[in-house]
């Protein structure tokens, strides 16, 4: 019984179902451009992108996809507080590992918004993953690496982004 | 006494044929039934001329599930995303996407998802994720 227990694991379907906020998401992650260049919107996506500090890591002309990434640390005063307040109360128990680096990343796809080609929408997604250091829990380690994802959903960084992309092509951008 | 150190023995055998590592059988190539029916669940066909049309709904559908698309390659027709298993921050889905032209004017589009380390067998997410390609690729063409 344990034997057959310990062999089981517990079957985790990924749901493939569209989030309820889907809708709103995309219109916050998307612009449209009265364009026929394409091109031209790529690279004037990835120039914002170097100019925010990130380096393009992927870039598919064929697809209109761009992908752009910065690492950064993640340390912030709030967690070592905590942190220290976690090991006083646990009377030196418990060290809680602290987010240590952070990489923050963006993805660009361009598409067309209509058959002919004159209208495109460009999608950005931004995202961080985190990776926590170590610590300890009583007399157990608890290793590095640990990572963590998290989807930026802040519509004021989507906005920044779109604003200057919008410079950028000399051209106005506007809401799905 | 030697008969205690006979049975010690061969308990020892066998707790040390316990740590030998399974073996893979002759037949770990072969295609067996259920990887068949798992490549239909994971494969359909649509009516679609262009490749690029079927990869920008495919870029489009990963999306809006909340994937990040990692790597794309046009001309093999490949796409790989990936996301953190939310509620669950600590779990990876990856998804591997190629898209093939079938006959003219059709192309099949063949999903392989892996749940950190598994691969997921089950019709179920597969319908699903067809069901949101199917809306995208509406939407791209109205």
């Amino acid at each position: 019984m344990l034997a057959s227990g310990a062999c089981t694991t517990t079957a985790v379907v990924p749901a493939f179902e569209l989030p309820p906020d889907s809708a709103q998401r995309r219109a916050a992650e998307t612009r449209l451009f009265e364009t026929r260049d394409a091109n031209e919107l790529l690279s004037a996506s990835a120039a914002v992108l170097q100019d925010l500090g990130f380096h393009v890591e992927e870039s598919v002309r064929e697809l209109g996809f761009l992908r752009a990434a910065k690492e950064r640390s993640a340390r912030e005063h709030g967690q070592e507080i905590w942190r220290a307040v976690a090991l006083i109360l646990s009377f030196g128990k418990l060290l809680m590992p602290i987010a240590l680096e952070q990489k923050i990343a963006a993805t660009v796809v361009a598409r067309p918004a209509d058959a002919a080609g004159t209208r495109w929408e460009v999608r950005v997604a931004f995202y961080r993953v985190v990776w926590d250091g170590d610590g300890k829990s009583g007399d157990d380690y608890l290793a590095a690496g640990e990572q963590s994802m998290q989807v930026v959903r802040d519509p004021a960084i989507y906005q920044q982004f779109f604003a200057k992309l919008s410079k950028a092509v000399f051209l106005e951008a506007y809401t799905l | 006494m030697t008969r205690t150190r006979a049975v010690a023995t061969v308990l020892l055998a066998l707790l040390l044929a316990a740590c030998e590592a399974p073996k893979p059988g002759p037949d770990i190539l072969a295609p067996t039934e259920e990887q068949t029916k798992v490549r239909s669940y994971q494969t359909r066909t649509f009516d679609i001329a262009e490749r690029q049309v079927a990869m920008r709904a495919v870029l489009g559908v990963l999306q809006d599930l909340g994937f990040i698309v990692e790597r794309a390659n046009e001309p093999l027709g490949l796409i790989t995303a990936a996301r953190f298993a939310e509620p669950n921050y600590n779990d990876i889905v990856a998804v591997t996407v190629t898209v093939r032209a079938v006959t003219a004017g059709q192309t099949m589009i063949r999903v392989n998802a892996i749940h950190n380390n598994r691969p997921v067998v089950e019709p179920e997410p597969y319908q699903r994720f067809f069901a949101a390609l199917e809306k995208s690729l509406l939407l791209t063409r109205s």
